[in-house]
């Protein structure tokens, strides 16, 4: 009896140990063993990875809802997992690298590097031209490769980038229908700064609105990256001419705070009084609506700004495109059954995002029946509703000018994709993935080096990465 | 009754011996069953990511294609070519050394400090710990503000003593200083922030080696009328110095390895100049998708730090107490 209480007291023995560390092992091990084994027996299912939506409502209130009544019309399990933006690469990568995962992956850009890893859409893209007209070309240009003829990716939307300009600091100055040239920026914005104490706010930084706004700057004066057949054609007079413009335009009205530029200094600066143009998608307006009326009801829109012999675009701000990995494949055809039923309800993904997204297939038939906000009349297709919102913005504050957004109306006549005037692919998206393009500028407004040493370094490098994609097969083009 | 007992066989005892029984008294068995989780977790976790970096820098590797071909030394070379790569290995090192330097010092004062008996004392060594148990992400995040180009409210500080933003003030006539803008700031910014989570580790070990050093030594060196300085440097350090390897081998690996500082506060910019080799290796293999020279790059650190871990190990092992 007293040997069992002194074995007690002295706490668990190896044995014990040893047990109880073995059952817990097996304990949770089984659920591992055992689930696999229900989930064959389950009905069918679609897992979907996709960047938690910039305006919460799209997710919250339409997306989840929508994916779900699908699969439960369809007998198909549909899981919708939401990750931060900056981590839809990172995600994609570990699940390509380990062959599982899910079934469909939103990207914010084109997924250009992952053609080798990823199914052609071309019969989903043409199946979808056939119900619902032409895709729009900067989206077939955002996930179509010329040079192989594979539709990487199926590019089901995207988000007009115009620039944001307070009304009130313009009209001060003089100007206030906002700039029409990048010259404006300089004399009126420079106005601005100067005797307003208000700056711009075109970052010069590692992320993707300074890439963007790079971008926008080279092709108003009619240079690029690469040419429509994709050669690199970085390192010209007008590029240097551009980078030349950036130098004055920082030195007239902008301060330091656009080299430490992200993702959400647009919102921050716009809110915060602090930004006279930014140059971003509705979202930022949108945020300043909720969080900053006042300052919301002063933001106007202005269509990209014009260059020195006239020529304007801008680029798309996101392009949303889907991706099945070749793991997938004995699930594609659901997966592709479900991307046309998202394009079916696309009027739902403009309404719900707050006009964020934009259609790839303008031409998509409306709906019938309660859609969940006010009928347009006589609108029957996604244009119709495209021009009706935003000549009359349905989610303009009570006292706010309806009319804001109409000058974006034509948007895609002066939106374009990143690689313009050539196609997106790997090589264009390393370019941008490393930020060559803003930190050429950024290189040369600091004084690093005059504009030219800085368009010839940013050549280097990027000649370097179109080679080394050009050798893997997936880039045309021999310069 | 207790001599019958003893008597018993010892199977009697505990039941017939099973396999397992046999198993969980055998020595020579269960020591290495004990330690195999250990091995087979490094072999996993450490051994075989290592064996695949050096697999995917030798070869032609994306993020869209793993069907691996054998490129030799290219993306080596590659790497070794490219200006960034070449920055970043200079903004490493000076990253490396400057905050390891930083946490070293600070930590020994602070340990000092916290080896004296005061009122508050839990208080201070919980504060003190606090960045380290923070997830560093957060604390991170936190700095971002605190360096933030419109809203920091240093900057606010700054302003209201009349250092910036008025005329004629010391740090210029700017409302901001842009910590994360300009390029010297940024890395004293990064810098300082790693400094802050480093710390609280190096002085807690710090602190275990004081409290080791046997007191009748201290006592013996005070009576022979040593100062504070000739005490630290004389017989405190020297007697560190095996702790001390240990803490800067940790602060110099956690540093090199790290990337999260720098990509939620700068990114690595501006134009790269605070990218770091592991932030690089990242922004190349997994935003740009070039897998293969992404691992070239993160290799890259691997010798470095090798040498580093094998000096300052033979380091605290030659200057050893024993």
């Amino acid at each position: 009896m007293k040997e069992n209480e002194k074995k007690k007291n002295k706490g668990i023995g190896r044995r014990d140990f040893l047990r109880t560390v073995g059952a817990g092992i097996v304990a949770g091990a089984a659920p591992a063993v055992i689930i696999p084994g229900r989930a064959l027996a389950r009905a069918k299912s679609l897992k979907i990875l996709q960047w938690a939506h910039f305006v919460p409502r799209y997710d919250k209130k339409w997306f989840d809802a929508f994916a779900k009544q699908w699969g439960k019309d369809n007998g198909v399990n549909v899981v919708v997992d939401h990750v931060h933006i900056g981590q839809v690469k990172s995600r994609t990568a570990a699940e390509l690298a380990a062959r599982g995962g899910h079934d469909l992956i939103e990207w914010f850009d084109p997924p250009a590097q992952l053609e080798l890893s990823v199914l052609d859409m071309t019969d989903i893209v043409k199946e979808a031209e056939g119900r619902f007209g032409k895709q729009l070309d900067l989206c077939k240009r955002s996930s179509f490769n010329p040079k192989t003829g594979k539709y990487y990716g199926f590019c089901h939307g995207w988000v007009i980038d115009p620039g944001d300009y307070r009304k009130s600091l313009w009209a001060k100055v003089g100007k206030p229908r906002g700039p029409e040239t990048w010259e404006d920026l300089i004399t009126y914005g420079g106005r601005i700064k100067k005797e307003l104490g208000v700056q711009l706010g075109i970052g010069m930084s590692q992320e993707i609105d300074s890439n963007m706004a790079a971008r926008a700057l080279l092709w108003s004066y009619d240079t690029s990256v690469q040419d429509k057949n994709e050669n690199v054609i970085l390192n010209n007079e007008k590029t240097v001419a551009a980078v030349e413009f950036m130098k004055r335009l920082y030195k007239a009205a902008m301060t330091p705070e656009v080299f430490a530029w992200s993702p959400a200094s647009n919102n921050r600066a716009l809110i915060a009084g602090k930004a006279s143009y930014i140059i971003n998608s509705v979202s930022a307006y949108r945020s300043g609506q909720k969080k900053k009326p006042e300052i919301a009801k002063d933001v106007y829109f202005v269509p990209p700004l014009k260059g020195p012999r006239g020529t304007r675009w801008t680029s798309e701000h996101v392009i949303y495109s889907y991706i099945i990995p070749n793991y997938a494949s004995k699930n594609a055809d659901t997966a592709k059954k479900f991307l046309l039923a998202l394009l079916e309800n696309y009027d739902q993904a403009m309404y719900q995002s707050e006009l964020y997204n934009s259609p790839a297939f303008f031409d998509t038939p409306i709906p019938s029946g309660d859609r969940g906000y006010a009928r347009v009349k006589g609108a029957k297709k996604l244009r119709d509703l495209h021009n009706a919102w935003f000549d009359k913005d349905p989610f303009a504050l009570p006292g706010e000018a309806t009319n804001k957004l109409k000058v974006l109306k034509d948007a895609e006549k002066w939106s374009t994709n990143v690689g313009h005037p050539g196609p997106a692919s790997p090589a264009i998206g390393e370019v941008y993935g490393t930020s060559v393009i803003p930190n050429m500028m950024a290189n040369a407004v600091r004084g690093f080096g005059k504009p030219k040493t800085a368009v010839a370094q940013a050549e280097i490098l990027t000649k370097a990465i179109f080679k080394k994609w050009r050798k893997k097969g997936l880039v045309g083009g021999t310069m | 009754m207790m001599k019958a007992v003893e008597r018993q066989p010892k199977a009697a005892v505990l039941g017939a011996p099973t396999f397992w029984g046999h198993l969980v008294d055998s020595e020579r068995m269960l020591a290495p069953l004990m330690i195999a989780p250990a091995i087979l977790y490094i072999v996993a976790l450490v051994g075989f990511p290592f064996l695949l970096a050096i697999y995917y820098s030798l070869s032609d590797a994306t993020i869209g294609n793993l069907s691996l071909n054998f490129v030799g030394l290219r993306n080596f070379i590659a790497v070794l070519e490219d200006p960034v790569f070449r920055q970043s290995l200079k903004n490493t090192i000076i990253f490396t050394l400057v905050s390891q330097v930083l946490v070293l010092v600070l930590a020994k004062i602070l340990a000092l400090a916290l080896l004296k008996d005061f009122r508050g004392k839990w208080l201070a060594r919980f504060l003190i710990l606090l960045p380290w148990t923070a997830p560093i992400a957060l604390g991170t995040i936190g700095w971002m503000w605190m360096l933030d180009s419109i809203f920091s409210p240093i900057d606010w500080m700054l302003r209201q003593v009349g250092l910036l933003g008025a005329p004629g003030a010391i740090l210029g006539t700017a409302s901001n200083l842009y910590w994360l803008g300009i390029p010297s700031l940024a890395m004293t910014s990064v810098i300082l922030v790693h400094t802050w989570r480093m710390l609280p580790l190096a002085t807690v070990i710090l602190l275990a080696g004081l409290t080791a050093i046997p007191q009748e030594i201290l006592d013996a060196v005070e009576v022979d009328g040593a100062g504070f300085w000739r005490r630290l440097f004389q017989i405190m350090i020297p007697m560190l110095i095996p702790i001390i390897s240990i803490a800067a081998l940790f602060g110099v690996i956690f540093t090199f390895t790290d990337m999260v500082i720098v990509y939620v506060l700068t990114q690595g910019g501006p134009v790269h100049s605070t990218q770091v080799l592991a932030s690089w290796a990242f922004f190349k293999g997994i935003e740009a998708g070039d897998l293969a020279q992404g691992a070239a790059i993160a290799l890259f650190l691997f010798p470095l730090m090798a040498c580093m871990a094998i000096f300052m190990l033979r380091l605290a092992r030659r200057t050893e107490v024993t």
